[in-house]
């Protein structure tokens, strides 16, 4: 069982899980990265394909 | 004599205690006798000075500890001991310096022991460890004084002072004198004849799935003797011998139960089974496997026709449920082994095994069932959906094996982008690439160069030329350069740039080498399974007590760096992302140093080699540092981390192929180890063919490892994975929002796997 599952109202509070690639490794969802990285996840800009 | 006035000192603790003149007489002897002036009666002289002195000049209630030491250095001074003198200054500086990280080392246990760790970047510098725990916050406490300790010991002053000050980052600082990084685990070689883990022997395994169980423990054991990560770099062909062994006495069992059911007159059993497979294997040189030898199944045909007529829909039934239960049990065996590497611990329960494994280029039957369901379990993710974040997955690719459509692994390069384009994982690393393509060997998959999941890369190899392979090596230590700091300093000045860069290359080398004289000195015993079991190029060897000094050398030094493109906006006012002629000067800035490196490395006969960082806390700290000292220089230091070694800025907008063309040619420059990212949104990356396009675009343009990143998102609550901007697209709810009771029921009567939550009925 998780802490999120001992509850009468499910989903209260919980937030979404974000997964993104730090370095060539993942680390787990996002609250587990140091603050620097944090801001460079926040700035990453998306890169085109030819259409 | 003792002065009326000095009756008491207040101690920097704010003890108050008697005054002793005897005590300040042994320093001063101290001092002069470090001097080569030992003096007893002049030390008791200037002792009785500085208390007369005190008296006189410092008021009644301020007699402190640090007045006293001013004192006695003036009575040395006044009375010509000048060296003495000297003696006293330094060894005051040196107590204070102790003192200072003493001080320091406390606040530090203090904030583990107390701070929470989402509130304190010193407890998520390493985001593998869970700083929230007990031995999380042990690790870090041993940690911070192995720190203490490395800095003010084992550090030259110049060393030192350049690593604190932030104009280099000495990595895994805190086992400086302990280990070294990282190593590629032959797991066919291990499993050859069992191994040992300290704690027991382990028997060569029969089964896939204890092939795919050791091969954790495998992970975990050496992951106890190094302080990196661990890889294994023959993932397919080492776990291709289970499926196998698995394949033959699947084949076996199922024989015996057709024979059972369609030739029940004749007694026929599991051994006997096994014995006649066996004598016609021994007959025909090759037993049951996968995807059949027509030879075996022909000579099995003719014994089993002398005893039922159905021999032949007993070889059919045998053939395809060995094959449908093995491919069973592989999956089975592939998804446990994802399951262990996210949950097993290694370090005293501290940490998840950094661990990676590659694989793509083995076509052999075995080969690929280990492949396919390694991506299956992959794909599929934990038990609640999660996507796994171990093992970092690297799929090899290669023309003439997995890259074009004619090449028997084609399927598996299709299916490992799938995955990708699912789970992130796997990169993909690039045979074909030159500087890698020189080292391949058909048949040698030793010859393949593989990876560590960061990126760290290690094949050439100038200590023996004759061993330019994967297997068995690693990277002893790094050190990375703060780039953008040199080239603030330079004022926009090229050539002052190039020459504190070579002193810092220099200082780098010089403090790599003084690491590797400790490691090198440490003995087989000190890393009992890395060396101990012969994991580690030629340690097999060695005896315990032998240094590991020679076979280390088949390891790498890398020098790193981070920041190329605030490295050239200090410069040049832009970067490499920019301009055509700032990539030039770019890839020059990075040859200097890759040309660095192979000089060192023919004069040292060591591996040195440049590293392309993966800077993951040191992007914050040099930066930080920067802003202080130089304050906000626009595209330097306004943001707050630097850029990733020789990457385009992650907020520049760049299309894809652009970016991938202005990375490549830096990847040929870091042999040591380097990756390529492209940012791709949700939608894009769930079209297979868009997402096949930009892997065959990074291995067209010579780009060594790249990989592509997009938003993999999930709600916990319904178990939704997938891209979820505001709305969950599954339950419907926003983040923080309670699902309504109704809802859930709902939702339960579609996925009967979801979560249960206590309290509602």
């Amino acid at each position: 069982m998780t802490e999120m599952q001992y509850t009468k109202q499910p989903g209260k509070d919980v937030g979404f899980e974000r997964i993104r690639r730090i370095t060539g490794y993942l680390v787990g969802t996002m609250d587990k990265w140091n603050d620097a990285k944090k801001a460079e996840e926040h700035d990453r800009v998306k890169h085109d394909l030819p259409s | 004599m003792q002065r009326a006035g000095v009756r008491t000192i207040k101690k920097r603790d704010g003890r108050v205690v008697l005054y002793d003149e005897t005590k300040i007489a042994n320093a001063i002897l101290k001092a002069l006798t470090a001097a080569g002036e030992e003096d007893a009666a002049a030390a008791a002289r200037l002792a009785n000075e500085v208390g007369e002195a005190m008296a006189e000049h410092h008021g009644k209630d301020s007699y402190r500890i640090e007045d006293i030491q001013d004192e006695a250095e003036k009575a040395l001074m006044r009375a010509g001991f000048e060296a003495a003198a000297k003696k006293y200054i330094l060894y005051r500086a040196q107590r204070t310096h102790v003192r200072e990280s003493n001080t320091a080392l406390m606040k530090a246990c203090d904030e583990i022991t107390n701070a929470d760790a989402r509130k304190s970047n010193l407890k998520r510098d390493n985001a593998n460890v869970d700083g929230n725990t007990a031995m999380g916050s042990m690790l870090q406490i041993g940690s911070v004084a192995a720190k203490t300790y490395n800095s003010s010991h084992l550090l030259t002053e110049e060393q030192a002072q350049a690593h604190s000050e932030g104009f280099i980052h000495i990595h895994d600082f805190d086992f400086y004198s302990l280990t070294t990084t990282c190593c590629q685990i032959d797991i066919d070689k291990m499993f050859s004849g069992g191994f040992s883990t300290g704690h027991g022997y382990l028997r060569e395994p029969q089964d896939i799935q204890s092939y795919a169980a050791l091969a954790c423990i495998a992970i975990q054991s050496n992951q106890n003797d190094q302080h990196g990560g661990q890889s294994i770099p023959n993932f397919d062909f080492g776990l291709g011998k289970g499926v196998a062994k698995t394949y033959r006495r699947l084949f076996a069992e199922n024989l015996a139960k057709a024979m059972q059911l369609l030739a029940p007159e004749e007694p026929f059993d599991k051994e006997r089974a096994k014995a006649l497979c066996g004598e016609i294997a021994k007959k025909t040189g090759v037993g049951p496997q996968l995807e059949g030898d027509k030879a075996f199944l022909d000579a099995l045909r003719l014994a089993l026709s002398a005893l039922t007529e159905e021999a032949e829909k007993i070889v059919r039934f045998a053939t395809e449920s060995a094959a449908k239960e093995t491919d069973r049990r592989t999956f089975q065996a592939m998804e446990a082994l994802v399951h262990n590497l996210n949950s097993m611990h290694s370090r005293a329960g501290a940490q998840t095994p950094f661990s990676s494994i590659n694989y793509g280029t083995d076509t052999s039957p075995e080969g690929r069932m280990v492949i396919k369901n390694v991506l299956l379990a992959t794909e599929q993710g934990l038990g609640h959906g999660e996507t796994p974040i171990f093992p970092i997955q690297i799929f090899k690719l290669k023309t003439g094996v997995n890259y074009e459509k004619d090449d028997p692994n084609y399927d598996l390069f299709e299916m490992a982008c799938r995955c990708s384009a699912k789970r992130l994982f796997p990169n993909f690393t690039n045979l074909d690439a030159p500087y890698n393509i020189k080292y391949y060997q058909e048949g040698r998959p030793e010859t393949e160069v593989a990876t560590m999941g960061c990126r760290t890369r290690v094949m050439g190899n100038v200590y023996d030329p004759e061993r330019e392979i994967a297997f068995g090596r690693g990277n002893l230590s790094f050190t990375s350069i703060n780039l953008p700091r040199i080239a603030i300093e330079a004022e926009k000045d090229e050539a002052r740039f190039y020459k504190n860069l070579d002193s810092m290359l220099e200082l780098v080398t010089r403090q790599l080498l003084d690491r590797f004289e400790i490691q090198a000195k440490k003995k087989v015993r000190n890393y009992p399974f890395l060396m101990g079991q012969g994991v580690w190029l030629d340690s097999d060897k060695l005896g315990p007590d032998d240094e590991v000094r020679e076979v280390l050398k088949h390891g790498t030094l890398s020098i790193g760096f981070i920041g190329l493109a605030e490295t050239l906006a200090a410069l040049f006012g832009h970067h490499h992302g920019e301009s055509r002629e700032m990539q030039e000067k770019g890839l020059a800035i990075v040859r200097h140093m890759y040309d660095f490196c192979q000089a060192k490395s023919a004069e040292e006969g060591m591996n040195f080699t440049l590293l392309a960082t993966p800077a993951e806390g040191l992007s914050g700290r040099f930066i930080r540092m920067d802003k202080k000292r130089y304050g906000e220089i626009p595209g330097v230091t306004d943001h707050d981390y630097y850029t990733n070694s020789f990457h385009v800025p992650v907020y520049c907008s760049i299309s894809a192929y652009d970016k991938i063309q202005i990375e490549a040619p830096y990847h040929a420059l870091t042999p040591a180890g380097h990756i390529t990212y492209v940012e791709l949104d949700g939608d894009t990356a769930q079209n297979l063919e868009a997402f096949m396009a930009v892997v065959r675009c990074m291995h067209d343009a010579g780009v060594g490892y790249g990989s592509i990143n997009h938003p993999v998102d999930r709600d916990p609550v319904c178990g939704y994975v997938g891209i979820i901007h505001d709305v969950c697209p599954r339950c419907g709810r926003r983040e923080g929002e309670e699902i309504p009771m109704e809802r859930l029921a709902e939702l339960k009567k579609h996925y009967p796997s979801l979560t249960e939550f206590m309290g509602i009925d």
